[in-house]
């Protein structure tokens, strides 16, 4: 059996936009695709899709789940069927992201030294000083090139009518563009052939531009400066990103016991004594860097790292205190920043939010909140979130008290049904949820964004929860040049 | 080279050597086992090779599947082969963008093959030789992967290092377990079959009958293993190659570190060097190899101050 007969029974529902087909017809930068697809038999396909698994468990693409001792590993869900964009519609996205960028490092450069818009009354400065990653250490500190917001992995979605909205800004340390890399590389070994009959366009440029964004901000003007990343270690769960990306970029991978400061300049520990350390891209949160100065109790981190970033003499990759920018009470305020600094009208909408602490939007969100998803400002990964349109009545109430305690916390937004992609699931094409992370790198000539990004997928039937810990999966992305 | 990645692929090294040696040691004990079924012991190999109490060597040591379950993939047992590949794995997973991908895969692939359930199943129902053999190519596809990958610069020189410290050590253990049952007496007549499994496990019966036309003895094996200078797992040899790619390591910056690891290594090279199994039969085996013994140690803890203390 072949599985074109698959597709002639994709189900098809009205209220979400499906990437693949309207309400008749299969779009036409599908069709390729599609009808490659559709000429390979399902034990074929079953075979792939087994190929695919034993590549990523062979080249250790996976994570560790440590329990009763013993580290077992588990392969990052993959979907076989890629997910593509057209050049128009990632022309769209590419300029939003920017512009979204441009504006969000300006705020974050402001609001770090004179605080121009919290005193033209555009952002309420109480919802700037309660936010939690707003770090006092940073005032007054210079970055070089002004760039605070190094990468960005900013997540989108689509309404049912296929427009796009911003669902979260990361601007910390977003992970996950290991994936894309990979993805990739699985799909041209699964696939042989189909990458260049569909014009797809390149993504494995990635590591070469931020090597040389990195290089570019070393506070010695010297020839081959030494950077770093530095990673919590190999428990940490994107542990494979880091050794990934430190490997394609040829830098050293250090965890903060190989690093020590001594008189505001930061060493690795080597073979042959101490070397300066220029700069660092870092996997390890703002909290856990600095031991003197944040987290007491963090072993993760260096002591004395802030006081030599805030003499310049190391450059840090994402920069200290992003978190103010990516919370997501400030979120609300992003369209706002664009009109304010850069004059222009926002390209990408951000999805319609309320704000737990405002009494009248508080009060609109208590009585609807069956219909809503309510999130903490502050947790990321699918964490402390409640779907109000499946939650049980005792989990709401539970939730309502939490959010009476401290509404700062909180921010409400209507459910959002993210639109479908097909996926191969028990030997069938079945729709799932899906959202999209491109991954913007900015240095000092620009900002640049690699066409395509990682596709998260809901793989329970239903769901709209993509998030890895949280039972998600990945696509390759494709960005086809037609 | 960080000083964290140093020790990380000293051990990894260590540990995929280990895993090797005690492969190659439970096979020809396995093949002697069926030899000798009346008086064949495991006590020699479980003595050197597990922290087993007296009571517990006593109870397996006639027992070859569960000997070979213990010392193959028992989780429990911290030198297990299973364990052996996971923690050369793990420090190898610590320093990934240090070593080849091609050499991650191979280490990554021996931990999949030797933490299969099947693997624990064919141990005990099939051909046990057949296992390990299977499992020996791992380690001969760890070494050929290092081999022909590897940058030849300072992260090769510690894998070395690592690697034929840790095989002077095995191969003066070999001695060791087998010279214990016989008391350490180079003239004591024994089985020759013993012997000529012995060389083959380590690929060197074939040099053997083409150097010494006297049959099977003790003191031509004890020879071989220990003075040959070609014979790539004599302690010799292994010496002579630790002493090589220690010496590329040499840097002005850490002069004083690499100074008193070249002494120690310099001290038990000349020592096995200006030997011959003549004065070693007057002084006494026994003797000797606990001499060498302390030696590595020392090499162990002179490694560990000048390079790997600062992580």
């Amino acid at each position: 059996m072949a599985l074109a007969d698959f597709f002639q029974k994709y189900p098809h529902d009205p209220k979400v936009w499906d990437e693949m087909h309207d309400a008749d017809h299969v779009r036409p930068h599908y069709r390729n695709v599609c009808d490659f697809l559709s000429n390979i038999p399902v034990d074929e396909l079953n075979r792939k899709e087994e190929l695919a698994r034993r590549l990523f468990m062979s080249q250790g693409i996976t994570f560790t789940v440590y329990s009763s001792g013993e580290g077992i590993e588990k392969i990052f869900p993959f979907d076989i069927i890629p997910r593509i964009i057209t050049a128009e519609e990632w022309r769209h996205v590419e300029q939003g992201i920017s512009q979204r960028l441009r504006a969000l490092n300006l705020f974050l450069k402001d609001v770090y030294h004179r605080q121009f818009i919290l005193k033209d009354g555009i952002v309420p400065v109480d919802l700037i000083y309660s936010c939690p990653h707003f770090l006092r250490e940073m005032q007054g500190v210079d970055v070089p090139y002004d760039i605070y917001i190094h990468i960005a992995g900013i997540d989108l979605i689509r309404d049912n009518d296929g427009t796009f909205y911003v669902l979260e800004d990361n601007l910390r340390t977003p992970s996950g563009v290991s994936y894309m890399i990979e993805n990739r590389e699985i799909t041209k070994r699964i696939f042989p052939d189909l990458i260049p009959q569909n014009h797809v366009l390149p993504v494995t440029h990635y590591p070469s531009i931020l090597l040389k964004n990195l290089m570019s901000l070393s506070p010695r003007r010297i020839s081959a400066p030494n950077v770093v990343l530095l990673t919590p270690g190999i428990f940490n769960s994107a542990y494979f990103e880091h050794t990934t990306l430190a490997r394609l970029m040829g830098i050293e991978l250090v965890e903060g016991r190989d690093l020590v400061v001594e008189n505001h300049r930061v060493f690795m520990k080597t073979t042959s004594g101490l070397q300066q350390v220029d700069v660092i891209y870092r996997r390890v949160d703002d909290d856990f860097l600095d031991p003197l100065v944040f987290n007491p109790d963090s072993t993760l981190g260096v002591s004395g790292l802030l006081s030599a970033y805030r003499k310049g003499n190391v450059a840090i990759v994402n920069a200290i205190g992003n978190g103010v920018a990516d919370d997501k009470a400030v979120y609300v305020y992003v369209p706002q920043m664009i009109w304010y600094y850069l004059n222009e009208e926002p390209i990408l909408k951000n999805v319609p939010t309320l704000h737990l602490s405002k009494p009248d939007e508080q009060k609109q969100v208590l009585a609807n909140i069956n219909k809503m998803v309510v999130k903490k400002t502050n947790e990321s990964g699918g964490y402390g979130m409640l779907m109000g349109h499946v939650a049980t009545e005792k989990e709401i109430e539970d939730y309502k008290k939490e959010i009476l305690k401290d509404p700062r916390q909180f921010i409400a937004q209507p459910v959002i049904n993210l639109s479908s992609a097909p996926c191969y699931i028990d030997g069938k094409m079945q729709p799932r949820r899906i959202d999209l992370r491109p991954f913007a790198l900015c240095g000092p000539g620009g900002i640049e964004i690699v066409p395509g990004g990682l596709t998260r997928v809901a793989l329970r039937e239903g769901s709209l929860v993509v998030n890895s810990s949280q039972g998600g999966g990945s696509k390759d992305t494709w960005v086809i040049n037609n | 080279m960080l000083s964290r990645v140093a020790d990380s692929l000293y051990w990894m090294s260590r540990y995929m050597e280990r895993a090797d040696g005690i492969l190659r040691m439970l096979k020809i004990n396995h093949y002697a086992s069926q030899d000798d079924p009346e008086s064949f012991t495991w006590r020699p190999v479980l003595k050197i090779f597990s922290n087993l109490e007296d009571d517990a060597i006593a109870d397996m040591e006639r027992n070859g599947k569960a000997v070979l379950q213990y010392m193959v993939v028992d989780r429990e047992n911290p030198n297990s082969v299973l364990n052996m590949a996971t923690r050369s794995r793990e420090n190898a997973r610590s320093v990934q963008d240090n070593i080849t991908k091609e050499l991650w895969q191979a280490l990554n692939e021996f931990y999949h093959v030797v933490r299969n359930p099947r693997l624990e199943t064919s141990l005990q129902v099939d051909d046990p030789i057949t296992v390990l053999d299977s499992l020996v190519r791992q380690c001969m596809l760890y070494y050929g992967v290092t081999d022909s990958t590897m940058f030849r610069g300072e992260g090769l020189c510690f894998i070395n290092v690592g690697r034929y410290l840790e095989r002077a050590i095995q191969s003066s253990d070999i001695l060791n377990v087998r010279f214990s049952d016989l008391s350490h007496d180079l003239e004591r007549p024994t089985d020759t079959t013993y012997w000529k499994y012995l060389l083959l496990s380590v690929s060197g019966y074939a040099l053997y009958l083409k150097r010494y036309r006297s049959g099977f003895e003790a003191r031509n094996l004890v020879d071989q293993v220990l003075f040959n200078f070609d014979f790539p797992r004599s302690v010799l040899y292994s010496l002579n190659q630790l002493h090589r790619y220690h010496g590329r390591l040499k840097d002005e910056q850490n002069g004083e570190g690499y100074a008193k690891v070249d002494f120690a290594i310099g001290k038990v090279r000349s020592r096995v060097q200006y030997s011959d199994v003549q004065t070693i039969s007057l002084s006494g085996l026994s003797k000797f190899l606990d001499e060498l013994n302390s030696d590595f140690n020392e090499i162990g803890k002179a490694l560990n101050q000048a390079y790997f203390a600062n992580s």
